[in-house]
């Protein structure tokens, strides 16, 4: 019979990936989606089939993290083998404008399923996206699993929790739960709102005539950024281990903002000089230190390495936002409007 | 300028009352959820070129921003505090029925909880704000008289509408205890081409576009015989409008009095593309409601009497706009897969 799995925050830039991998793998694969009176499910849409044809594999249910019973219908329903709790308000920055549900959300949302597995008495294996944000000020770089943690925003905080709580239940209740603690990564999927998206959609609508600025916060920043595709291996990799482990998932290296719009900019062939204007509302309240990876435990017992590199990550970005900003001075020539609606998102919020 | 605070407004009716309000010359504040995917297509008309546009009077540079959830009071406490607004107007919510049977504890947080907060937030800031919430002709459920006005008793059937009942009283009481102006706009169902696309309307008038253009060939459904008192959103949020105009805050039933089959809805929709519907509807009992609501249809001579409001939009001219917006939208979709062809 085939595993079946079930993600949280599927309609999410991993999320998405990992449905993708899972499926091809044979899974039966459930999802939980959050009601929005606008369908949220873009990254998804190549995977859905309709649930009233025969033989779909992948099958989408409404739930919330903040929605206990939600949770246990799910799971009562689903019975997964394996559950991946990726759901999570996930941008650090907005995490200082909506605290307290991120925490609700991001943290004691992973306690919810927990006390639902423990309650149904179900024996799934449990994945809990962890976040290099755990580190934060950092104790000392590069970072490893035992690298102290010392989280600088409310994200932070509630994937801190997270993270403990994952542990707890391994070790109170003998779970099969595991923690990968991912350091940064990208894709032509990642949410608009994110710097790295964000400068290669503005890159190439900037080439296309379709957008004159954009404006950053902090260029000096430096993470450890890797392909999303190569980060949900390295979960399902984790469930698939004798014993369930916390990984660090990372590339070792790291480069900063600056370095990123060199790449993207001059895939491009274009300076980005002229076109970058620095917005203060962009600063985190507190930023963190210089993010690098120590992945060697995950590459010695799991076997990770990542394939797409820094250089290859930036110009996949570039190459699939350049269709995208293609579709869009298409649309806006049809309108006879010039720019398009996409403008609009590049405003504070 | 009169500011405004409108959560929910990446929603059907938070576009079409932004919209209205920009055009009155209003400072518009807007709450959006935080999502990885921007869900605010319903918007992006309004806030294109923002940053651009800080100076002038370009409407774009009179709407706003913030993040917030109904569900995080320190967030409502700021928006409040920052938009600092004359008019609140509360739209936001898990507004499905059927969906909120699937998440009933989510529901009653964002839509009950989430109105006593806000409440609390405009409470303390000590501010002169007028308070409109939307509430829902849903209250009436399993009604005990036809048609219903504001005094016909609440019989509500699903975890939305208990939800929405907790919001009312709670506005009500915020009223009588603190001499707030909070009011309720009880407002039965209004649809319109930016209705959601999981509602029966919208999924009906999508389907019939798209099978008119050999998109799709099936259409499920759920209950073909519930009927129902529709209307145009943009009208009823002009009533809304109209109702924190009033010197005295009260409560309105919004509706057209004339009630519908989904049949009847289908029949035109699918009519006016010379389309026969019986070839393509098929009935799935999952779309059923655990507990349906009877008839409801609103009488709202209040409304009518004291605002002066009337629907401009008729039912048959709703579904033809709908459909024709929803024929547009499949042409796109068409072309689209032209393009992947090749």
């Amino acid at each position: 019979m085939a595993k079946r799995a079930l993600i949280t925050g599927i309609t999410g830039q991993d999320g998405s990936y990992l449905a993708e991998l899972l499926l091809e793998k044979g899974y039966e694969v459930y999802g939980m989606v959050r009601r929005s009176s606008l369908f949220n499910t873009d990254r998804i849409d190549h995977l859905y089939q309709d649930p009233h044809e025969p033989g779909t594999r992948l099958r989408l249910i409404y739930g919330d993290l903040n929605d206990s019973s939600s949770l246990n219908q799910i799971l009562r329903q689903t019975a997964p083998d394996e559950i991946y709790n990726l759901g999570a308000q996930s941008h650090v920055r907005v995490s200082f404008d909506v605290p307290e549900y991120t925490g609700e959300v991001t943290g004691l949302g992973a306690v919810r399923i927990l006390e639902a597995i423990r309650d149904l008495g179900l024996r799934p294996r449990f994945y809990q996206a962890s976040s290099s944000e755990l580190y934060g000020k950092v104790h000392e770089t590069p970072q490893s699993e035992t690298t102290p943690f010392y989280p600088r925003s409310p994200y932070g905080c509630a994937k801190a929790y997270a993270y403990y709580i994952t542990v707890n239940y391994r070790e109170s209740y003998g779970l099969f739960a595991c923690n990968g603690i991912l350091f940064n990564h990208e894709s032509e999927r990642r949410g608009e709102t994110f710097v790295t998206r964000k400068i290669t959609r503005a890159a190439t609508r900037i080439k296309l005539g379709l957008q004159q600025k954009l404006y950053l916060g902090n260029l000096d920043a430096r993470r450890d950024w890797g392909h999303a595709r190569d980060y949900v291996e390295a979960m399902y990799l984790m469930m698939q281990a004798e014993e369930a482990d916390d990984y660090v998932i990372a590339t070792g290296e790291t480069h900063s903002i600056r370095e990123f719009l060199d790449e993207t900019f001059g895939h491009l062939q274009m300076d980005w000089k002229p076109y970058v204007e620095i917005d203060p509302r962009y600063y985190r309240p507190a930023e963190v230190d210089l993010l690098l990876g120590d992945a060697s435990k995950a590459r010695e017992k799991l076997g990770w390495t990542p394939k797409v590199s820094f250089r290859e990550l930036a110009r996949l970005m570039v190459d699939a936002d350049m269709k995208i900003a293609e579709r869009e001075r298409a649309a806006a020539e049809r309108e006879g409007t010039p720019g398009g609606a996409a403008s609009a998102r590049w405003g504070a919020v | 300028m009169k500011r405004a605070l409108i959560t929910g407004i990446a929603g059907q009716d938070g576009s079409y009352l932004a919209e209205m309000l920009l055009e009155k010359g209003y400072e518009v504040f807007g709450l959006v959820r935080r999502s990885s995917n921007v869900a605010r297509t319903r918007i992006d008309h309004l806030t294109q070129g923002q940053a651009a546009a800080r100076a002038g009077d370009d409407p774009a540079a009179r709407i706003h921003l913030i993040y917030g959830d109904m569900n995080d009071s320190a967030s409502l406490h700021r928006a409040v505090r920052e938009s600092r607004p004359q008019e609140v107007y509360n739209l936001a919510s898990q507004s499905h029925v059927r969906v909120s049977f699937e998440m009933p504890e989510y529901t009653v947080e964002i839509n009950a909880m989430g109105t006593l907060r806000l409440l609390d937030a405009i409470r303390d800031a000590a501010l002169e704000t007028r308070f409109y919430q939307a509430s829902s002709s849903e209250l009436f459920g399993k009604a005990a008289t036809a048609p219903q006005d504001e005094h016909t008793p609440f019989h509500p059937r699903s975890p939305y509408a208990v939800s929405k009942l907790c919001a009312y009283w709670t506005v009500v009481n915020y009223r009588e205890a603190y001499g707030m102006y909070a009011v309720n706009g009880i407002l039965f169902n209004h649809e319109s081409p930016r209705r959601a696309e999981n509602f029966v309307t919208r999924k009906i008038t999508l389907g019939a576009a798209r099978i008119k253009l050999g998109l799709q060939q099936k259409l499920s459904l759920g209950n073909l015989d519930a009927r129902r008192d529709w209307g145009f959103a943009r009208d009823y949020m002009e009533a809304a409008w109209m109702i924190l105009q009033q010197p005295q805050p009260d409560d309105y039933v919004v509706a057209t009095g004339e009630l519908h089959s989904v049949r009847e809805f289908l029949d035109e929709a699918f009519g006016y593309l010379g389309l026969d519907w019986r070839e393509h509807v098929e009935t799935d009992p999952r779309q059923l409601r655990p507990a349906e609501v009877d008839a409801v249809v609103g009488d709202s001579s209040k409304a009518r009497r004291v605002l002066g409001w009337r629907p401009r939009v008729a039912f048959r001219e709703l579904v033809r706009m709908m459909v024709d917006a929803d024929l547009e939208l499949a042409k796109g979709e068409a072309d689209k897969v032209r393009a992947t062809d090749l």
